[in-house]
């Protein structure tokens, strides 16, 4: 091959190394791009005075007298709206009879009309308060207030003439269907006064993140949720951490040194006499012992390896059939069954990093401390841990992370889709709704999935700003201690 | 220290000759309690093993149930006569994998060829973050990435998107082989003139075609209509991105365990950069790139959230079985889905738990080479 043939080679493969990195990173853009400029907006949105309604009503917040002052206002530019709708509504059904065959026709669109109306500003004038939350209140949105509008106003048709494309979106005014009667002028009103009637407002909502939910998330926050995944994070590492650690501790201190064949044998005293058959005896039955003790520690290790690779929803299986069903940790789902499937799951994690950790420390520490007389349990314990802790934290804040993301291993041992948050103790043997859960439920399975985007947006956003915030601190705090350590 | 312990394995006693008998005694018992800490974790692999295996065990106990679950097609679990043909099933775990595998093994090994060996410093500062964020990624807020914003990206513009990343592929790599073979066709030429023009002629020769080819080829792919968003395509893309940062991580650490020694003597040689890394550096870290690759793919085999909510679930195999288009359905999605709608204790319970017995199997396979894949990088770089 030529040089420049070969020259030009290279460089093309530089080009695809840096292509897949930058590939990586447009993924990285492309995946939180739209979470985070879509989560913000269950935060900061611009709410309606149906939100400042429902916000009073429900959990007493704001202020009662400057939202009586608005309802009025606000009932005052609705007024139009109602008139029309009711001047409708007495033709087709108290009008003079000829009045009312004629205007008979009329009575399908005009209770879709009322429907969308009543979606859009809450229940119609004189008409009773209904049992369903969110059916007392309008759209307390802007956003979704103006997406309702358009859907009063244009009627969402598909046409499917052409077999052989998908259906293509056609809107059609819905003004048509009223041509003639009093409705007729209430859509130019509603699209120009949409404004007066809801007076939107930007707002920052972190009620958000701790009101209860309303009507499965149609309203409110999301507290039980992250309340839930709280616990299951604490939970998971409490059980996890204290078992990782000392399992490093095990490999790095011990596991190495063939520490346990050793103590063995110094119990069994030497033959003082040194007759050469006896001792070569125990050299040989020492040798044995030792090699069996390096396959036990490679066996535990493969079993850690091993338990790093199960596949997160065998975990939940495990959790069903183990936790739950055999030894009955909780007659049911709970938390406490969730949280210690989950430190099943981060548990090598948490046992490879504090090996690492552990590794790292010089070992100049320990000749130190022997040197001062200190015993092997002492050094661990005044040494090596106390080095080894920035590590230590780090691998068990990511993994802390790991935990509150993870979906599978919870399904079957502690997460439900409903439910209310939990004090400590009932968390023991009840189940709990939990961030990564809900996401799912809301997503997939919720009647009204396109009504609330904004809150499957901001769980989303939530959840990863948990699982990033707690990588970051790990980074900060591994930095911070080191820093100390060094000074 | 270290070394001398090496050399007399008895003298690892931090103690001396004269300490006590009870001295003794308590450092066994502290290490009893440490070893004994430390087999629980051992002992929760051997649980998990035991408990899944003996809950998938009563589904085989009737007749004929091995080979229908490997091999029958029809996925009737809950019909009065249920039907349990996992193979369906089993060959959406299958494609779903694979097509993950084949999209990220080359990207992550081409990244991480670059973070070793192209990339300087301060640049893989800045990269090594991007590959952390994307490991942190919630399973399931990628599942719902699939789900919301890929999934009607597809199906709306599903054509258009395929078209444009072939030809982003297809167009450089087809310049790439003209050159290639226009030199590697004309090099027995002996005179430059003649050789130059043999060139020319040779690689208009190939690349016309080829161009015109590709055209085709790309026209028709934009022209495919995707009728549902939810398939093995979206999935494959979202797991391969999920495996990347293992992949890349994972060889990265073998590609730079390769002694500088042999980069130097390959330059030395008078290797280019590419020639270098695909003569000395893959080959010498083949054994850990295979780890990667391996661990890659358990951790797309084992994805339960992505799959379950974009991969379509449907129990069919596609038409023809490699068409990635269509919806499949996973094991782990059907783990994960149908165990809230089963009996517990009925043949469907069994079934799933067989079904997480398989992946439990393979998972540990898998893990178990890349294990060996691994002590045999490090026995050859040591």
């Amino acid at each position: 091959m030529r040089l420049s043939t070969r020259k030009l080679l290279d460089r093309s493969f530089t080009g695809v190394g840096l292509f897949s990195i930058l590939l990586m990173g447009l993924a990285l853009l492309f995946i939180l791009g739209p979470i985070f400029s879509k989560g913000v907006g269950a935060l900061v949105f611009r709410q309606t005075v149906e939100h400042r309604r429902f916000l009073l009503d429900k959990l007493q917040r704001g202020s009662p007298k400057n939202l009586a002052d608005e309802v009025r206002q606000v009932q005052e530019a609705r007024q139009p709206v109602y008139a029309d709708i009711a001047a409708l509504d007495d033709k087709i059904t108290s009008g003079p009879r000829a009045e009312r065959r004629q205007y008979r026709q009329y009575q399908e669109p005009l209770n879709e009309l009322k429907k969308l109306v009543r979606e859009l500003l809450g229940p119609l004038p004189g008409e009773s308060v209904p049992l369903i939350t969110t059916e007392q209140y309008g759209q307390t949105r802007w956003d979704r207030a103006e997406k309702k509008a358009q859907q009063i106003l244009f009627i969402e048709e598909y046409d499917y003439s052409d077999p052989t494309k998908m259906g293509v979106r056609i809107l059609k005014p819905r003004v048509e269907q009223f041509r003639g009667t009093p409705v007729e002028p209430l859509f130019d009103y509603l699209n120009q006064h949409l404004e007066e009637m809801l007076r939107p407002r930007w707002t920052f909502y972190a009620g958000f993140l701790f009101d209860m939910p309303f009507d499965s998330y149609m309203l409110g926050g999301i507290w039980p949720s992250i309340l839930g995944t709280f616990y299951l994070t604490l939970g998971a590492m409490l059980l996890a951490a204290p078992l990782g650690i000392v399992a490093a501790v095990y490999f790095v201190e011990y596991g190495d040194e063939n520490f346990l064949s050793s103590q063995l044998f110094s119990l069994i005293p030497r033959g003082k006499s040194t007759p050469e058959s006896s001792d070569s005896l125990r050299d040989r039955a020492f040798k044995i012992a030792v090699q069996a003790e390096r396959n036990m520690v490679s066996m535990l290790r493969i079993c850690v390896s091993t338990l790093a690779g199960v596949p997160s929803i065998v975990f939940g299986l495990f959790g069903l059939a183990f936790l739950i069903q055999t030894i009955h940790l909780s007659e049911t789902k709970s938390v406490l069954a969730g949280s210690a499937t989950l430190a099943l799951l981060i548990l090598p994690t948490i046992i490879r990093a504090s090996e690492e950790a552990i590794r790292s420390v010089p070992h100049s520490y320990r000749e130190a401390a022997v040197g001062l007389g200190a015993g092997k349990w002492r050094t661990i314990w005044t040494v090596i841990l106390p080095a080894a802790l920035p590590g230590i934290l780090t691998g068990t804040i990511i993994s802390m992370g790991r935990a509150a993301g993870e979906t599978a291993p919870i399904i079957f041992t502690a997460a439900v889709s409903l439910g209310t948050p939990l004090s400590p103790l009932q968390a023991l043997s009840q189940p709990t709704p939990a961030l990564p859960w809900s996401i799912y439920v809301l997503s997939t399975e919720h009647a009204a999935l396109d009504q609330i985007r904004h809150v499957q947006y901001g769980m989303v956003f939530v959840l990863i700003l948990l699982v990033l915030g707690l990588n970051f601190t790990a980074i900060l705090l591994r930095a911070r201690i080191a820093r100390k350590l060094r000074g | 220290m270290k070394d001398a312990n090496r050399k007399n394995p008895e003298s690892a006693l931090m103690m001396g000759e004269g300490a006590s008998h009870m001295k003794r005694l308590g450092a066994l018992a502290g290490h009893g309690v440490l070893l004994s800490v430390t087999s629980l974790s051992a002992v929760a692999v051997l649980f998990i093993f035991y408990f899944v295996f003996r809950d998938a065990l009563p589904f085989f106990k009737e007749a004929g149930r091995l080979s229908e679950f490997f091999t029958g097609v029809n996925w009737y679990p809950s019909a009065r006569e249920p039907h349990f043909g996992s193979l369906p099933i089993i060959l959406g775990s299958v494609l779903v994998t694979v097509g993950a595998i084949l999209f990220s093994a080359p990207l992550g090994l081409a990244a991480a060829l670059c973070l070793s060996d192209v990339l300087s410093f301060s640049t893989r500062q800045i990269v090594k973050p991007i590959i952390e964020m994307l490991a942190a990624i919630p399973s399931v807020a990628y599942g719902f990435f699939a789900l919301v914003v890929m999934a009607p990206l597809f199906q709306n513009e599903g054509g258009k998107i395929l078209a444009g990343f072939c030809s982003l592929i297809c167009f450089p790599l087809l310049f790439l082989l003209v050159m290639v073979l226009g030199d590697l066709l004309s090099t027995w030429i002996q005179r430059d003139r003649i050789r130059l023009l043999t060139r020319i002629i040779l690689s208009s020769g190939i690349g016309i075609p080829g161009l015109v080819a590709l055209g085709v080829l790309v026209h028709r792919i934009s022209q495919i209509q995707i009728s549902s968003g939810t398939n093995a395509l979206n999935a494959s893309i979202i797991l391969g991105i999920m495996a990347l940062p293992t992949i890349v991580s994972v060889s990265e650490d073998a590609l730079s365990a390769v002694g500088r020694d042999l980069r130097e003597g390959s330059y030395a040689m008078g290797a280019t950069r590419v020639e270098t890394l695909f003569k000395v550096i893959v080959p010498a870290a083949g054994s850990g790139i295979l780890a990667a690759v391996l661990l890659g793919l358990m951790r797309a085999v084992g994805e339960t959230m992505v799959v379950w909510m974009a991969a379509g679930n449907a129990a069919h195999i596609p038409q023809p079985w490699y068409n990635l288009l269509e919806p499949v359905r996973t094991l782990t999605a059907t783990i994960a889905g149908d165990m809230g709608e089963t009996e517990i204790g009925s043949a469907h319970y069994h079934l799933l738990f067989a079904m997480g017995l398989l992946l439990l199997s393979f998972s540990f396979l898998s893990n178990l080479v890349s294990e060996w894949a691994v002590r045999r990088s490090k026995a050859k770089s040591a």
